[in-house]
């Protein structure tokens, strides 16, 4: 009997997850075609009130690629960074030579690291599960699927209405939280796409810091896989 | 002198003047970028030093010398659908009588599809997966270890590239290059033997998320270069990379009884390293590096007693003999074989806001001298970058970095970004 109850246990859990798993890829379809390209600025606001903007074109090809490219300030004009699964490398034009870098590391300063800016979908990185729910929200527990991901567990509410993410907290292994981004301005960017435009970031670490991340222009785009290499990481400009 | 700042500024004037009529709704793309730098520098001279003796020969000056100069960095960027050209000029200027123009690159891309790409022009290369020393970048300009990542004068060449991505989690992509080099110039640097044109050719993989290189370099005057190299995360924080260079009959100059000498042998160069980014955002950057074709101890002890003696035969001709010996001969960053690179940086400590203090050293394994460097950057405004840079140059006088012209120097830098 006890085996029975534990077995129905297990098939309720496991079809509770799959139900997770597949609102979670249907979150990450509303927010992104799968292979596109974009133009993104991020702001970093300072403790003293000072802001530092960068902007960047950004492609995507299917699950797993990733490259954009600095177009402002002019410090950081050429720079690019290009992500293939769990590898990472930065192009420095004066190196003319590109060089391996972590997830972890942030390129603009402030509280996005690289993690946040050449994320791939969520369904990619995490398995889900369900975690509780408000009135208009529902809450999803997210566990990384390998170490390398740069955040061990995310937590993340979903508004029932339109099924978009409103808020996500990013905790490390240890379930200490790193940091809170919250989804905001909802904007239509043309063939359908409907997505909040605005990716607000605050850290218990960086105290006073706040770090937007805009979504200026989304277009639906496919690249040969090519363009998705070291070698073309100099000649990104090309494409725009 | 006036002749290359009046084509700075009429470069700049040009890229103002073509920035504001750019059409933005046609294909062409010009843009302009740069920097200027405004760089003082004082030196606490070395008066004991045989290098320090023979620069300045009979000259009684102060031991605390001061430099200033500006260097602007004007590029420009032109994009016509597949095609490219490519501009980096440097300049320095010290006074109306000292100053040098530069065309760091210039060159120009066709690309037919994303897989091929041919270029053709004055360009720079960077092989090799180490930060401070490249033992495989047979084509490289050489680094300079006390700043990697300053802009650098390219090679006149031409070459293509292949690259071509797999859906594969074990070949994931892979590329080749050629590369083509103008020989030595045999009359006024204006004409080279066509027999001595230069081939080098590296292979490129993507494999199980590891980069890995093959390369070669075939030259007719030049000893045959063989290279490898890699580099991996080993863990999220942790990337390592190494490289192998071996050279059949590398010619090599010591000093022999006295006099600098030829030797021809085959040697082997190497390189390991790693990348660490820890939790508080502190980046390691370490590396070994032995150079096959350096100095052992005794070959430059032997290289030091040459300096001395040209000093004290005492006459201005043995004095200039050496010096040209010295620096056609032994003209390099690193003229012995083992060194421990470490640098260590870390962004707004202490809640300092736009602060980035880091260190370096560059450790010559052999003769315990040391090369100790710690700059603090400060960047108020994302175009404008103000840096602080003490170096101190420890050893006795007849060791590589102790017997350097200047022991201490402190570089005060201003750059702004355009």
């Amino acid at each position: 009997m006890k085996l029975f109850v534990y077995l129905v246990f297990m098939c309720l859990q496991n079809l509770a997850a799959q139900d997770a798993n597949a609102l979670l890829k249907s979150i990450d379809d509303h927010l992104l075609p799968e292979s596109y390209e974009a133009y993104r600025k991020i702001i970093n606001e300072e403790p003293n009130g000072s802001k530092k903007e960068f902007t960047f074109y950004t492609i995507k090809k299917g699950k797993d690629k990733i490259a954009l490219l600095y177009l402002a300030p002019a410090s950081e004009k050429g720079r690019a960074t290009l992500r293939l699964g769990e590898n990472m490398w930065l192009y420095i034009p004066n190196l003319n030579k590109p060089v391996r870098i972590t997830s972890l590391q942030s390129i603009t300063g402030g509280v996005f690291n690289n993690a946040d800016i050449l994320q791939l979908e969520y369904s990619v990185e995490y398995d889900a599960r369900f975690a509780g729910e408000t009135k208009d929200e529902q809450i999803l527990e997210l566990k990384a699927k390998s170490t390398v991901v740069a955040y061990d567990k995310l937590k993340m509410w979903i508004t029932k209405e339109r099924q978009y993410i409103h808020k996500v907290e990013a905790y490390s292994a240890a379930g200490v939280l790193i940091k809170t981004l919250e989804f905001k301005n909802e904007k239509n960017y043309g063939n359908g796409l409907v997505r909040p435009s605005t990716v607000e970031t605050f850290s218990p670490f960086y105290k006073g810091y706040r770090s937007y991340l805009i979504y200026q222009k989304i277009t639906a785009r496919t690249f040969p896989d090519e363009v998705f290499t070291q070698n073309y990481m100099g000649k990104l400009g090309n494409l725009r | 002198m006036n002749l290359h700042f009046s084509m700075l500024i009429f470069l700049s004037v040009v890229a103002v003047s073509q920035d504001e009529s750019e059409d933005q709704s046609t294909a062409r793309k010009l843009e302009w970028s740069g920097n200027f730098d405004v760089k003082y520098s004082i030196f606490h001279m070395n008066q004991s030093s045989a290098n320090y003796k023979l620069q300045f020969f009979n000259k009684s000056i102060s031991s605390y010398l001061s430099q200033y100069r500006i260097e602007p960095y004007v590029n420009a960027e032109y994009k016509l659908q597949n095609l490219e050209v490519q501009l980096k000029t440097h300049a320095i200027f010290y006074d109306e009588k000292e100053s040098s123009f530069d065309l760091y690159e210039a060159y120009g891309t066709y690309n037919p599809s994303a897989s091929l790409s041919l270029q053709a022009g004055k360009r720079v290369y960077n092989w090799g997966k180490g930060y401070a020393f490249n033992p495989v970048g047979f084509v490289n300009t050489v680094k300079d270890p006390e700043n990697p990542e300053l802009a650098q004068a390219g090679l006149m060449s031409i070459n293509a590239e292949f690259v071509k991505s797999f859906p594969s989690e074990v070949l994931q992509s892979f590329s080749v290059m050629m590369v083509i080099l103008s020989g030595r110039p045999v009359i006024s640097h204006r004409f080279d033997e066509t027999k001595n044109t230069d081939v080098g050719l590296k292979f490129s993989f993507l494999v199980m998320d590891t980069d890995i290189d093959f390369m070669t370099y075939q030259s007719v005057t030049y000893p045959a270069r063989y290279g490898v190299d890699f580099s991996r995360n080993i863990m999220e924080n942790l990337e390592v990379h190494a490289e192998l260079s071996v050279a059949n009959k590398v010619i090599r100059y010591v000093v022999a009884n006295g006099v600098p000498q030829s030797q021809q042998s085959d040697r082997a160069s190497y390189l390991f390293g790693f990348r660490y980014l820890s939790e508080i955002s502190t980046t390691v950057i370490a590396e070994y590096y032995h150079n096959g074709s350096g100095l052992s101890r005794s070959e430059f002890q032997s290289y030091h007693d040459y300096l001395v003696n040209g000093l004290s035969i005492g006459t201005s001709v043995s004095v200039q003999r050496t010096m040209e010996n010295n620096r056609a001969l032994f003209n390099s960053n690193t003229l012995m074989q083992e060194y421990l690179y470490v640098k260590i940086s870390h962004p707004e400590p202490f809640d300092l806001l736009y602060v980035t203090p880091s260190m370096f050293s560059i450790y010559n394994l052999a003769d315990k001298s040391v090369l100790l460097s710690a700059s603090i950057q400060y960047k108020p405004t994302t175009d404008l970058e103000f840096i602080l840079w003490p170096s101190f140059l420890v050893g006795s006088n007849n060791s590589e970095f102790g017997g350097r012209q200047a022991q201490q120097r402190i570089d005060l830098w201003m750059r702004v970004f355009f």
